[in-house]
């Protein structure tokens, strides 16, 4: 770590360490873990390069207590075929924009990804369950249950621990910010040592890019920097360096604006209809109910009476389109203050939720700081629901453009989870069947290939000089002002409603902020910082570029605004809207749905 | 600022698990060996809960993640006639 003292110069402390690979995997969260467990079968050598550590890092690094399945032994049982779900994901959860192959591809897996997953030790079979299989499925995202409920607060170790002992090599605290190229084939990537301040070259005849969502474009809607309740960890670096290296990106333009959910602690319960469900209502201070409980599935005509599927979804549907709760404009019209009440729950009821939260994200912790730091009880008490922060996320299906076998434009370099585009709520069903797929592909395509291919000298001189920049500076601004300043842009000029000149003029102040403002890092640490401030401010131009080529507004799920064009516009923009690098500029082209 | 971990200088024994787990990498080892470790970048926190999570002594509230006013949730207490 520098500096290091002596009279060895920063620039020559910093070290090119060179690691040869035959598949490289960037990002070791769900989809990047899974990816090299998979990969590794295939007696190949696998690295994969984490900016955190892969125990406790991405969107499940302190747990995840669901993922949607097409489950064989319950849904054939119970008169729901698997094109029932593929429908129910098209037209309700998706509103028509979706890439119809992935949905394939992660529904048509995600059972066995989870059998899996239950090898690598998560416990998923319940003694008290009244299904085959033992498993406990709850409605979440389609018309019948497809959410499979599990104990999955440990499941980041559990995939690490099973990655290591199948022999993957995993770097941790090594943030890869560039990828190599040799003949529009992929040929590596370049990362840095957040602890070490070194430079890593990493070659490799196949790369997996699975660094998940962009985040922190937008200031906290709580204040405190990093909280949200997506893991602040992640900016978008995959995103950011496809781009550069000529992969397309969609869907940027879909940044949520501000949305209602607990308050304070952003923490992924979702609506009533999640985690806290079924006890889980939104009520009012007098008790007003403005989304109502639910109650556990009937499955007692399992096996009994089929359902009639069409008829189901059809009312799943129609019930959807008045289901979104706009807050701000109930607030607007004098209702609430709204909290998230389970008072009415029975104890068993209480008890599941209780259990649910306790392995999702952040969960186990939050209900130790709920029972002990403010004395809460779900069966007395309400929870606040106040604005969280924005979020390219889940339904938006932000990302790069793949082929169906999950190949970028790039030859060799593929993309798993939540780093591909156009698969809304592809959550951890993405990254468990993307991250499967993309290795197994990207490792069959590695041992086919004899040698590895060049890299030239100066992308890895180019990084360096640019560490050194930001090193030796005499002054320059800490990053959290570049940060805060981009997410001033973004907020005001990008908000919940845009329009041309608004979006035009946000691009200008970015491109002048970002030319502007020198920054200075003390240590390795905050090297890592400035660099993911540099894909903050990349992912920050995809977003007010793409809204500017959106010429239309567009209802939930996708949900945008633009105040210049505010009829939905199926005929020109149901599709995915597509930006890419050619000849050094960024253009736009349609890809049909 | 205050720190949005704080160690029990008895209970931690210095294992550094956290240290190495910490998503945002806020911590540092603490140069004398069994000591706890440092909060290097406290407004880095992102309040996952991943130290509380591995660390093998927080029942004896080696560590402990404290909330700021800010991030506090907003409670309407006792609404319900149940006794607990």
């Amino acid at each position: 770590m520098y500096p290091l003292g002596g009279d060895k110069t920063v620039s020559e402390q910093i070290q090119v360490v060179s690691i040869e690979t035959d598949v490289l995997v960037i990002g070791g969260g769900l989809a990047g873990c899974m990816a090299a467990i998979k990969a590794v079968e295939h007696g190949v050598k696998v690295v994969i390069a984490e900016k955190a550590n892969t125990e406790n890092s991405g969107c499940a690094g302190t747990g995840i207590d669901h993922s949607w399945a097409y489950v064989p032994p319950v849904h054939e049982p119970l008169g729901y075929t698997f094109d029932d779900l593929m429908q129910d994901h098209i037209q309700g959860s998706s509103g028509g924009l979706v890439r119809k192959d992935l949905l394939r591809l992660v529904a048509g897996n995600n059972y066995s990804r989870m059998l899996d997953i239950e090898k690598f030790g998560v416990k998923m079979r319940y003694a008290d369950s009244p299904l085959p299989g033992n498993l406990r499925i709850v409605p979440q995202f389609h018309s019948v249950p497809t959410s499979i409920n599990f104990d999955g607060r440990y499941i980041k170790l559990r995939l690490t621990r099973q990655a290591k002992k199948r022999g993957v090599d995993i770097y941790n605290r090594v943030m890869v910010t560039e990828l190599l190229t040799y003949d529009g084939e992929i040929a590596g990537a370049l990362g840095v040592g957040i602890r070490d301040g070194n430079i890593y070259l990493f070659r490799a005849n196949a790369i997996v890019l699975s660094t998940g969502r962009s985040n922190r474009m937008t200031r906290s809607a709580s204040g405190p920097r990093h909280n949200l309740r997506v893991p602040a960890e992640d900016t978008g670096d995959g995103k950011a360096m496809a781009l550069r290296a000529g992969v397309g990106v969609i869907n940027m333009e879909l940044l949520t604006g501000l949305w209602f959910n607990i308050g304070g602690n952003e923490i992924n319960l979702g609506s009533p209809r999640n985690t806290t469900q079924p006890a889980g209502s939104i009520t009012g201070v007098k008790g007003e109910v403005f989304v109502p409980r639910t109650r556990f599935y009937d499955w007692s005509r399992l096996g009994k009476e089929k359902i009639n599927a069409a008829d189901v979804r059809r009312q799943w549907i129609e019930s959807r389109t008045g289901a979104f709760r706009d807050y701000f404009a109930l607030r607007r019209q004098g209702k609430g203050p709204f909290f998230l009440d389970l008072t009415g729950g029975t104890e068993e009821e209480i008890q599941y939720a209780e259990w649910s939260i306790s392995h999702e994200a952040k969960g186990y912790w939050w209900l130790d700081y709920l029972a002990n730091q403010e004395n809460f009880d779900f069966r007395t008490d309400k929870l606040e629901y106040l604005p969280n922060t924005r979020e390219l996320s889940i339904a938006q299906a932000g990302g790069v453009v793949v082929d169906r076998n999950l190949e970028t434009a790039v030859k060799g370099l593929y993309a798993a989870g939540d780093e591909v585009g156009g698969l809304p709520f592809s959550s951890s069903p993405g990254a468990f069947s993307m991250g499967w797929h993309s290795g197994d592909l990207a490792a069959q395509r590695a041992g086919r290939q004899n040698a590895l291919p060049p890299v030239k000298e100066e992308p890895v001189a180019a990084l360096k000089q640019l560490c050194l920049s930001m090193i030796d500076r005499k002054v320059g601004f800490h990053w959290t002002q570049l940060e805060l300043a981009v997410q001033n842009i973004v907020d005001y000029y990008c908000g919940d409603e845009r329009s041309e000149n608004y979006l035009k003029r946000g691009l200008e102040r970015l491109a002048q902020l970002r030319s502007e403002t020198p920054l200075k890092a003390e240590n390795p640490h905050e090297l890592g910082r400035c660099l993911e401030v540099r894909s903050i401010i990349e992912n920050a131009e995809m977003v007010i570029r793409a809204s500017l080529e959106r010429k239309e507004s567009r209802k939930q799920p996708s949900r945008f605004t633009r105040a210049d064009y505010p009829e939905q516009d199926d005929a020109n923009y149901l599709c995915f809207l597509c930006q890419q690098k050619i000849d050094g500029e960024v253009k736009f082209s349609k890809i049909a749905v | 600022m205050y720190p949005p971990v704080v160690f029990d200088e008895i209970e931690c024994n210095g294992c550094n698990i956290c240290v190495d787990i910490c998503p945002m990498d806020i911590f540092g080892p603490n140069p004398v060996k069994g000591k706890p470790p440092i909060v290097l970048y406290g407004d880095e926190c992102r309040y996952c809960g991943a130290c509380w999570m591995r660390c093998a002594r927080r029942k004896n509230h080696a560590l402990r993640i404290v909330v700021p006013p800010a991030m506090r949730v907003s409670i309407l207490r006792n609404v319900s006639t149940r006794r607990r």
